[in-house]
């Protein structure tokens, strides 16, 4: 009966329905994998006014096709929340070898004050391909020195990094200072040093977050790096820090206790399954390192950086998945797959969709608006014909930004169908 | 005439002693030489003999006689050893005693491509073969007393820098002047694979440093023949070949490394060796080299902290463990070695590591062996010294007891000159004695500690602690706080002197011994841990503790992606045996495939994916110090081939991802890098068994920002070419050389004997030899290469010389001239999805494999990185997903296509009868995230399954402990060594240098 009405149209057409206009679209029977850890096999999902206004199982509710502006019946295919990418350089770089095109690193080891924010290039032809494989939002995150800079949360759309931005200016990225440092170059890589410097180093750090903190309580004259930093004291702003190994983790967690830092953020945490006690004892979450990496030494079982995330899971602890690293930025598009290979070494589906949406949002601060299917929070969202974990069925074939509709195209898929017809 | 001058002079030389001849004397000649007897001592006289209570008489720097009951001459000076043991000096051919160390040259920020030393010299400042130790040599007393403190008597001496290094000198460690210590001028010559203080460019890399070696050679050879140029260095070295070859090496794995240049110009190499042979023996032991071994035993980790002792690879913790049983593992396998004092921390660890050789299982006559008669026999000096026997070169020390079990050297004699080492102490004056004095009256004193350093405990002073010093029968002994200040003589159980009080009055006293001090401590034994460690293939963590046999047996019920006209087979079933696939369909009867009766695994692969294994056209795993010789915008010469390295961890993880074979490709930093080698991931094996045999040879070129030079900073601006417009250039330079070259051979060639004999032959050039080899299609062209340009380019380069570029590498812009390149007969192997890491990169579309493959161009996809090279089957399943390739084509993108391109389909690439058993058995279908590798076969043998690597696993864990636990207990060696992370050697294209 319902069904019937649907019957004669094409399965891959997308269907406009005229009617009134302040009616919410309405998305009809894709498999819902709401970012929560659940999903919804048939399910019914509507936005209206840029936010999610409904979201239902098909076989259980009735629909009333007039209450809709459109349907899209998407049966068969998958519908997930906006994928994220934390911690990336994308948007503020273009071509690794072509320094003009480099945004990411400012001169100088402290420099808290910096905002990816304004750097942020809406038109980046590599951002156009992340897109296009469900990855909707970054937060566009500087690099280098020991306090690289601050982070936001951007919508990977958007005419001007304004209207891109989801959250301004959302941490302050510590490089923890590592007791061991590579040598050498790209060209000429070296080999693993002690950094005899790294109590010095922490120390220093120590004096500057005193001076911080005592800047927030009592300012008077303007000092850019101090006010960058009062975030972190009153809790507006997270503290990412940057650290790998076991003991380096354990110090940064007593520094930021020593400071009350109310939001605390491990980035990298290759080492986290063995200060589990302490990650939980402290409250901290975590974004990992790229899932397609190599493990961390000779000895170590092969699969070891592939099990990290379900070993995390099983423990207990908040964690998202991040894409840092060599060409972190055009790999973005990837991050998906990385999310794969952790299902296929033994987390749980759901709970790999949420370690790139609703765990992200949570710990970028963000979830009150995005990172699940949830009624009231932001339609941005995309639907794939299928598994877009997998690389053989990820085909985003719509995607929405605060109900926008996004342009899926690039330069690259330009490229493709220039050539592909000649 | 000359004749009888010769003979003038060896009479003479038995009657003279000193060769001072030559010199005026400031004063009056001292020219007496007197005889010495050495009597009542245990001698050894050679490694296989030796003597109790014997005589040694010298005169001069010579052995007069050695024997049990001699007569003595009249007037000798005799010295009574009372049973001391006498052993022929030890002999190191491992030494730069008495020379300078090569000074690094000055550093500059722009990159220096021309040698920068003067003269007619060879062109690289790292050869440098005519350098003459002796010409440098000087007498060096402190150096000198170092070696004597360890019972060496003579060196051979060189500067350790450089490639062709020049001739060493053998010297006498004694104190004489330069003319009488040097006894060999030119006793060998010395080569390593390390540059050294060169800071020319070339060679960056190891392969460019063999390259180099073999064309020098080559090269001498030439200028032997030809008459039109004067080359100093090719001079010495035609002059110096009849001369002993020592080659100093990096690593075991060296060992095939020489053993090849010493096969293609027919040289005999003595190795001088790093201390780990033992994790290579088979290999070592089938060179037949004689080695000098150093006893560099790692010391022992700090292992306290459990964390960062994880830091500490399991293959470190085995060889802290292994390294002392290395020279008992050689003379178990029959090698010829000798031992070298170098290499070590601080010299007093030679004797200490010597006896730790020794209690790990090296008998004392090999010990022996190696420190005298072998190295005198490897450098033909076994006519002077080495052994203890009349005519021999007076070398000799004295030691209290067995030099390999706690004997302590006193005096070490250098052609009859004596050096004391630790004075013998004869007089023993321990024990209990009474004091009397008009201070003191009848009190205790004991004297106790060792016979050298005694030690006094005088009870009246309320047993303060004293400082007690013995020269001889000189006894001093004070009060630490100078309160007391004693001297005193021995003189027959009686201890007399003077002490100062601290008033300054001199009081005289007398001690008198009422009984011995009897020595407590244990008598010393010999005990010999001769349980060798077990050594695994690679001798690392998932090592092999033996290695795998190729199995027989049958899958069943797989799902079978053959990659021939069957395609993908549901419920069939495939039989391997000997390495090779043998049997494929349904229901497989075992009695017809295997009519023998043999050992047959049944594997039930129902629900499983059954593929060929993956093969990477473009990986640069598992190779030895550096991946490109980029000093050189044409390096030909250089082959991969020569650095393999078996011991890459990557191999193992590669296989674990269901790779089996790679081509191992030069990088790209120049536009004619060098020769590839095909290998397969035969994990345990060595690097020649890694290789394909009879695979066709490849050779990298490259095209774009890498060849010249963009991204390297501004310095790198003077190597040719920097632009493409340069590139092509070089290609036309580079193959219009070789043209003529052949054109030149091509015309000796044709001359008949007689007129060959006449003619000088042209000079062999192993760059242009293997463009040679190009142009006649014997090799083949990878090239790397980005955009539409130059790709076009070197098609066109090819075409003019009749030659088809096989296959291009990266080939991110080959969707926009597919139709060019199918035309042309190339190959593309390319990224699945990179892009925007370089400006060259603008254009690269993950479409690009479907674009090609669908033009009709054979087409892969590659890694070019060790981690994206163990999940290669997601890399292709991106091809499905870019442009809808279909998942059978996708897969023999990294399978099939690769095989063909490589020209390895005859035996790899699909699943056929007849062809390697090459096989990977996945949980699902390969090209999905989700699958996994169950078991990866490489010639029907196993080397990874999912199952027995969590056994590797928790055998490593506990094989760690094991090692950890007894570090802990007994540490060896000095300072702690610190546990650090090792960061992996990963190359890329565009990784320049490593040494």
């Amino acid at each position: 009966m319902m069904n019937k009405k649907y019957l004669n149209l094409l399965f891959t057409l997308l269907i406009t329905i005229a009617v009134q206009a302040q009616k919410p679209t309405l998305f009809m029977g894709a498999t819902a994998h709401l970012g929560n850890g659940t999903k919804i096999e048939n399910a019914a999902i509507s936005m209206l006014n840029g936010k999610i206004d409904m979201v239902a199982d098909a076989t259980r509710i009735r629909i009333d096709p007039s209450a809709f502006d459109t349907i899209y019946r998407v049966h068969g295919k998958h519908l997930y929340p906006a994928f994220i990418v934390p911690n990336t350089t994308l948007g503020i770089t273009e071509i690794d070898a072509v320094r003009a095109s480099n945004d990411y690193i400012e001169t100088g080891s402290i420099n808290p004050n910096v905002r990816t924010l304004i750097a942020y290039n809406t038109d980046s032809k590599i951002a156009k391909t992340v897109r296009s494989n469900g990855v909707l939002i970054a937060q566009v995150t500087p690099r280098g020195g020991t306090i690289s800079g601050q982070s936001s949360v951007m919508h990977l759309a958007g005419w001007n990094w304004e209207d891109a931005a989801l959250r301004i200016d959302d941490g302050i990225h510590l490089n923890w200072p590592s007791s061991y440092y590579e040598s050498g170059w790209w060209a000429e890589p070296g080999s693993t040093k002690e950094n005899k410097k790294y109590n010095e180093s922490i120390t220093t750090l120590k004096r500057f977050f005193k001076k911080a903190n005592s800047y927030a309580k009592s300012s008077s004259l303007m000092d850019l790096r101090m006010e960058s930093m009062k975030g972190l004291f009153n809790g507006n702003k997270t503290l990412y820090i940057h650290a790998n190994n076991a003991s380096d983790m354990l110090d940064a967690i007593s520094f930021t206790n020593e400071f009350s830092i109310s939001k605390t953020v491990i980035v990298g945490a290759e080492d986290a399954l063995k200060i589990v006690d302490e990650l939980k004892e402290n409250n901290i979450s975590l974004i990992l390192n790229r899932v397609h990496r190599l493990p961390s030494k000779v000895g170590s079982p092969v699969d070891e950086p592939f099990t990290q995330a379900a070993k995390l899971q099983e423990a207990g602890i908040l964690f998202c998945l991040s894409y840092e690293g060599e060409m972190e930025a055009m790999g973005a598009r990837n991050l998906p797959f990385s999310a794969g290979t952790a299902v296929a070494h033994g987390l749980e589906y759901e709970k790999a969709i949420s370690s790139i949406t609703l765990n992200t949002a949570q710990i970028l601060g963000i979830d009150e608006y995005c990172g699940s299917i949830e009624k009231g929070k932001d339609a941005t969202f995309f639907i794939s014909s299928g598994d877009a974990l997998d690389m053989r069925t990820n085909n985003v074939e719509k995607a929405y930004i605060q109900g926008v509709d996004v342009d899926l195209n690039n330069h690259q898929k330009e490229l493709f169908d220039k050539y592909k017809n000649r | 005439m000359r004749l009888r001058f010769a003979l003038l002079f060896s009479i003479l030389s038995f009657y003279t002693v000193s060769g001072q001849e030559t010199f005026t004397v400031n004063g009056v000649v001292q020219n007496f030489e007197p005889i010495y007897v050495f009597t009542n001592a245990h001698i050894i006289l050679s490694p296989t003999s030796e003597i109790e209570n014997g005589t040694l008489i010298i005169k001069g720097d010579k052995i007069i006689a050695v024997d049990t009951s001699l007569n003595i001459p009249s007037g000798a000076i005799i010295y009574d050893l009372k049973g001391d043991y006498i052993y022929p000096s030890f002999i190191d051919l491992y030494s730069d005693y008495g020379l300078q160390k090569a000074k690094k040259g000055q550093y500059s920020y722009r990159p220096q491509y021309e040698s920068s030393r003067t003269g007619a010299y060879h062109w690289n400042e790292a050869i440098h073969p005519e350098i003459d130790a002796s010409r440098e040599f000087v007498t060096d007393k402190k150096s000198a007393t170092a070696y004597l403190k360890n019972g060496f008597g003579v060196v051979l001496s060189h500067v350790q820098d450089g490639i062709l290094r020049g001739t060493g000198s053998l010297v006498l460690l004694s104190e004489k002047s330069e003319h009488e210590n040097i006894i060999l001028p030119k006793a060998a010559n010395y080569f390593s694979f390390k540059k050294g203080v060169s800071q020319q460019k070339n060679p960056s890399s190891l392969m460019g440093s063999i390259a180099l070696i073999r064309q020098t050679f080559l090269d001498a050879e030439w200028y032997y023949a030809q008459d039109n140029q004067t080359n100093l260095s090719y001079a010495a070295v035609n002059e110096t070949q009849e001369l002993p070859n020592i080659f100093a090496v990096n690593d075991e794995l060296d060992y095939s490394r020489v053993y090849k240049i010493a096969n293609e110009f027919e040289i005999d190499f003595i190795i001088k060796g790093n201390g780990k042979e033992y994790s290579r023996i088979d290999e070592v032991a089938a060179t037949k080299f004689p080695i000098i071994i150093p006893l560099n035993f790692p010391n022992s980790y700090d292992v306290d902290n459990p964390e960062t002792a994880e830091w500490i690879s399991l293959h470190k913790l085995k060889d802290w463990e292994t390294a002392p049983f290395n020279a008992s593992i050689l003379a178990q396998n029959e090698v010829d070695f000798c031992i070298t004092s170098s290499g070590l921390d601080k010299e007093s660890d030679f004797i200490t590591n010597l006896r730790l050789a020794v209690k790990k299982g090296l008998s004392k006559k090999d010990a022996l062996a190696a420190l005298t008669t072998t190295p005198a026999q490897l450098i033909a000096m076994d006519h002077k010294i080495g052994i203890l026997e009349s005519g021999y070169l007076a070398n000799f020390f004295i030691a209290s007891k067995d030099i390999f079990e706690n004997g302590k050297i006193y005096e070490n004699w250098t052609v009859g000159e004596k050096h004391i080492i630790t004075k013998k102490q004869e007089i023993d004056i321990r024990g209990y004695y009474t004091l009397n004095n008009k201070e003191f009256e009848n009190k205790l004193v004991a004297i106790k500690g060792s016979m050298e350093k005694p030690k006094a405990t005088i009870f009246a002073l309320d047993s303060l602690a004293l400082k007690t010093t013995l020269e001889g029968g000189n006894i001093n002994i004070s009060t630490k706080n100078g309160t007391f200040r004693f001297f005193a003589k021995f003189h027959n159980g009686n201890i007399k002197g003077k002490y100062q009080d601290s008033i300054g009055i001199y009081h005289t006293f007398q001690l008198q011994r009422d009984s011995l001090f009897k020595e407590t401590k244990k008598p010393f034994t010999l005990t010999i841990d001769s349980l060798i460690p077990s050594v695994w293939l690679p001798n690392k963590a998932h090592g092999f503790t033996s290695p795998p046999n190729a199995e027989n047996i049958i899958f069943r019920n797989a799902t079978i992606w053959t990659n021939e006209q069957e395609g993908i087979l549901e419920n069939t079933d495939l039989a391997i045996s000997n390495g090779m696939i043998i049997a494929l369909g349904k229901d497989l009867d075992e009695l017809i495939v295997f009519p023998e009766t043999i050992k047959i695994t049944q594997i039930n692969a129902t629900g499983k994916h059954l593929t060929c294994g993956i093969i990477d056209e473009h990986s640069h795993i598992a190779i030895s110090r550096g991946v490109n010789e980029g000093s050189q915008a044409v390096s030909a010469e250089v082959r991969i081939g020569d650095v393999i390295n078996p011991n890459d961890h990557n191999i193992y993880r590669q296989l674990s991802g269901g790779t089996v074979a790679s081509q191992l490709l030069h990088g790209s930093a120049n536009p004619i890098g060098g020769q590839s080698a095909m290998i397969k991931l035969r994990w345990g094996s060595t690097a020649e068994e890694m290789k394909i045999k009879n695979a066709d040879g490849f050779i990298k070129f490259a095209l774009g920002e890498n060849v010249k030079q963009s991204n390297w900073g501004n310095f790198e601006s003077i190597r040719f070419p920097q632009t493409r417009m340069g590139v092509e250039q070089v290609f036309y330079d580079a193959f219009y050389r070789a043209k003529t070259y052949q054109k030149q051979w091509q015309d000796f060639n044709a001359l008949s004997q007689k007129e060959k004999g006449k003619a000088i032959p042209p000079r062999e050039d192993l760059e242009l030899n293997a463009l040679v080899e190009i142009l006649n299609s014997e090799r083949f062209i990878t090239c790397h290469s980005y955009i539409q340009s130059e790709i076009n380019m070197l098609m066109h380069v090819g075409d003019s010389m009749g030659i088809t570029i096989n296959t291009f590498t990266h080939i991110l812009e080959g969707y926009k001239v597919a139709e060019k390149m199918k035309k042309h007969g190339a190959g593309g192997s390319t990224f699945s999805d990179w892009w925007a890491y370089k400006f060259e990169v603008n254009d690269a579309i993950p479409y690009n494999a479907t674009l090609l493959n669908n033009a009709g161009v054979i087409t892969a996809i590659n890694s070019d990185d060790a981690e994206m090279g163990r999940r290669l089957n997601q890399e292709a399943a991106k091809a499905v997903k870019y442009g809808g390739t279909s998942e059978e084509d996708a897969w023999k993108m990294v399978t099939l296509n690769p095989a063909k391109l490589l020209h390895i389909d005859d035996k790899m690439g699909s699943i056929k009868i007849g062809k390697d058993a090459d096989i990977v058995l996945w949980t699902d279908n390969p090209l999905s995230i989700y699958a996994k590798v169950i078991q990866t076969y490489v010639d029907g043998k196993l080397l990874f399954d999912v199952e027995v690597d969590k056994k590797l696993r928790e055998r490593d864990r506990l094989e760690r402990m094991r090692i950890i636990q007894k570090m802990s207990e007994n540490a060896t060696g000095g300072k702690k060594q610190k546990p650090e992370p090792t960061s992996e050697k990963l190359y890329h294209c565009d990784t320049e240098y490593d040494e």
